[in-house]
């Protein structure tokens, strides 16, 4: 199913949850609302959902407007931020629930709750009662209650957050393979960066009920629309300064570390403010010697990590700049108060025009 | 068991010992001790014809095993307890529920409503009730009669007088066991409600199967304070009936009364608060254990 919101805009008293979000979900693609807190994402889930209609606006399911429509009969499944599994009933019984309130006929029920517990790997288990799960079963019991009336429409609002970093990343991918394999449209709400480009289609990063920008993970990474998908969305150095030369797209910024040069990301002033914006991965690190290109630093931190040398350095102004240098086999590791130069390409930095607080 | 651990417990145990000897104390004083003493007198004769006591064995219980206003007593103390019980329960549930609903600004003015029976003195709700009974000029009559219904006697009549003394109770209570029913649905998660009607439950199935039985362990102690409460109800038949007409809506606690400073019996009395004590302690024991294996879960 296909999913078109416009305009929507929900108020909340005095706060505006949302201030007009107009967004397209495609049919059977795993589209991840991305944002910080009170940004508004559950707001849009509990709007899809049918628990709140939108003040202005409208939703459509496959064309057809779902105004007035009860949120038993939109075909959506929900697991909600915190599961909200009935604690008074057995597995079985919840998964069973809405089976049994369309007055299946027993032995059809026992088969279609079996089934689906069995694609979210809990046979077995079904007559306990959810206190008596893990975090991760009780997740899982969710997203089966949630899957066993075979929605058109599946809505997730956060549904790792509450789990440990080993089940989150083995939960995911369960969540992943299970989307794939029944097509199901589906709308999954994070806070959480990493998970989000894991796991999406697609991606909304939402700020203050708007949508900032929208974008595969790749595009989201590599081209940020703004400063604050460039701070939000992976890990990014920022360097703010102020712009002395602009041509042909690049554009040079005087910071109190050194002369930085990127590719201007949006429209800048010539002796304006901008930040420039660049992925830890993009930095190089040189031993020592200070190379002619680049921002002298001290090392302030090195954490040897394996498949990568985490630096922190600090460079003149105060600000500490991040660098990841990969497989550093062989290589020095440079240690705790060291000089160094940190230099990039600057065809992998971005500048924007920085932002009024 | 290594030394060092011997003492360090004992030295606890009389740490723990101190900090309850406090209220050890007052226990002792004001509730062991009179207990102790009623089982000992229950134990002698002890009335106007023997001012002198002395010890009967149980002859105060067989007097009451015998006795056919103890049994007329014990019958209107648990109808009292099983009919306005389960009537107020289903009553608060029933104005909790209604609260709980959005009902805008205008909720605290129901909720005071609701609430205010509670907070008068029961002497003074006795009072009302006595008048609002009244066979002349009370207002039930009243409005039964514009129903075409005819004149009840209330108070005064042997069938009505008790029902009477249960709708009075019913009202002061009600209220109370309302506040806490609403207590109780306000801790109940928005998302398990919400994600029954995603599976297409309509109120009353919500009702049933989520909000329902997660009022369980509201419900276990709104059943004990309400058992309490009918067991002890005093001030309302002393007002209304004075346990007529013919001990009608006499009941345990009012009988004992009557035995210890009507009659004279203290023998007698003394057993009625011991059976009373320990009918209240049983029935309470048997209801919460028969609850609590149903209503808890671990969430
Ligand atoms: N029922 C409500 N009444 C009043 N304000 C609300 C209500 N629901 C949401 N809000 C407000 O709307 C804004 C958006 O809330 P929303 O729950 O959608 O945020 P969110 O993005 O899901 O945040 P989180 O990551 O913390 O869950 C917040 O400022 C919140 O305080
Ligand atoms: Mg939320």
């Amino acid at each position: 199913m296909r999913v078109r919101l416009e305009g929507v805009v929900k108020r909340f008293g005095a706060t505006t949850a949302l201030a007009g979000v107009s967004q397209e979900i495609r049919e059977g693609e795993l589209f991840t609302l991305l944002g910080p807190s009170g940004c508004g994402k559950t707001t849009t889930l509990r709007i899809l959902a049918g628990f709140v209609d939108p003040d202005e606006g409208e939703v459509y399911f496959d064309d057809v407007p779902v105004r007035g429509v009860p949120p038993a009969e939109r075909g959506v499944g929900i697991v909600f931020q915190n599961y909200a599994l009935w604690p008074h009933m057995t597995v079985f019984d919840n998964v069973a629930y809405g089976l049994r309130l369309r007055r299946m006929p027993t032995a059809e029920v026992r088969r279609r709750v079996e089934q689906v517990l069995e694609q979210v790997g809990l046979l077995g288990l079904e007559d306990r009662t959810p206190g008596q799960l893990s975090g991760g079963q009780q997740q899982r019991v969710a997203v089966a209650r949630a899957l066993v009336l075979n929605p058109r429409l599946l809505l997730l609002d956060e549904p790792l957050s509450s789990l440990d970093a080993k089940v989150r990343a083995r939960l995911r991918s369960e969540i992943r393979r299970l989307q794939q394999e029944l097509r199901i449209t589906t709308v999954y709400v994070t806070h959480d960066q990493e998970e989000a480009m894991v796991i999406s289609d697609r991606i909304a990063v939402m700020r203050d009920g708007r949508v900032a920008q929208v974008g595969t993970p790749v595009e989201l990474y590599e081209r940020p629309a703004d400063l604050f998908v460039a701070d939000f969305v992976g890990t990014n150095n920022l360097l703010p300064g102020t712009v002395t030369g602009l041509r042909d797209g690049w554009a040079e910024l005087a910071t109190p570390a050194g002369v930085v040069r990127g590719r201007a990301a949006r429209p800048l002033q010539s002796g304006g403010r901008a930040v420039l914006a660049v992925r830890p991965e993009a930095l190089r690190i040189s031993d020592g010697t200070p190379a002619d290109v680049g921002v002298p630093g001290r090392v302030a931190l090195s954490q040897y990590l394996g498949s990568l040398v985490r630096y922190e350095v600090e460079v003149e102004g105060g600000r500490v700049l991040l660098v990841d240098v990969h497989n550093p086999k062989g290589q020095i590791v440079l240690r705790p108060g060291q000089r160094t130069t940190v230099s990039f390409d600057p065809e992998a930095a971005l500048v924007f025009p920085e932002e009024a607080p | 068991m290594p030394p060092e651990a011997s003492c360090y417990s004992r030295a606890r145990g009389t740490e723990v010992l101190l900090y309850l000897l406090p209220s050890l104390v007052f226990l002792a004083v004001f509730t062991y001790w009179p207990i102790v003493r009623a089982v000992a007198t229950s134990l002698l004769e002890w009335n106007i014809s023997h001012p002198q006591p002395r010890f009967a064995g149980l002859r105060n219980y067989i007097v009451l095993a015998a006795d056919p206003v103890f049994h007329l007593v014990m019958r209107n103390t648990l109808l009292l307890a099983l009919v306005a019980i389960p009537l107020s329960i289903a009553l608060a549930l029933l104005f909790a529920v209604l609260l709980h609903e959005p009902l805008g600004s205008l909720r605290p003015v129901y909720r005071a409503a609701v609430f205010y029976p509670t907070m008068v003195p029961m002497a003074a709700a006795a009072m009302l009730w006595v008048w609002l009974f009244n066979p002349s000029i009370g207002l039930v009559n009243y409005y039964l009669g514009r129903l075409g219904i005819p004149r009840v006697e209330w108070l005064y009549d042997m069938t009505w007088a008790l029902p009477a003394v249960m709708i009075s109770w019913i009202w002061k209570n009600v209220g109370y066991l309302a506040i806490l029913y609403l207590a109780g649905l306000q801790a109940i998660p928005r998302d398990l409600l919400e994600a029954a009607s995603v599976e297409g439950a309509g109120f009353w199935q919500r009702l049933r199967h989520v909000t329902l039985p997660l009022l369980g362990p509201t419900t276990v102690f709104v059943v004990a304070v309400s058992v309490i409460n009918s067991f002890q109800i005093f001030d309302a038949v002393h007002i209304m009936t004075q346990g007529g007409p013919a001990d009608r809506t006499n009941v345990v606690i009012y009988y004992l009364y009557q035995q210890a400073f009507r009659f004279w019996d203290i023998g007698v009395a003394s057993a009625l608060t011991v059976l009373f004590v320990v009918g209240l302690l049983s029935v309470i024991a048997a209801v919460v254990r028969q609850m609590e294996r149903r209503v808890f879960y671990e969430v």
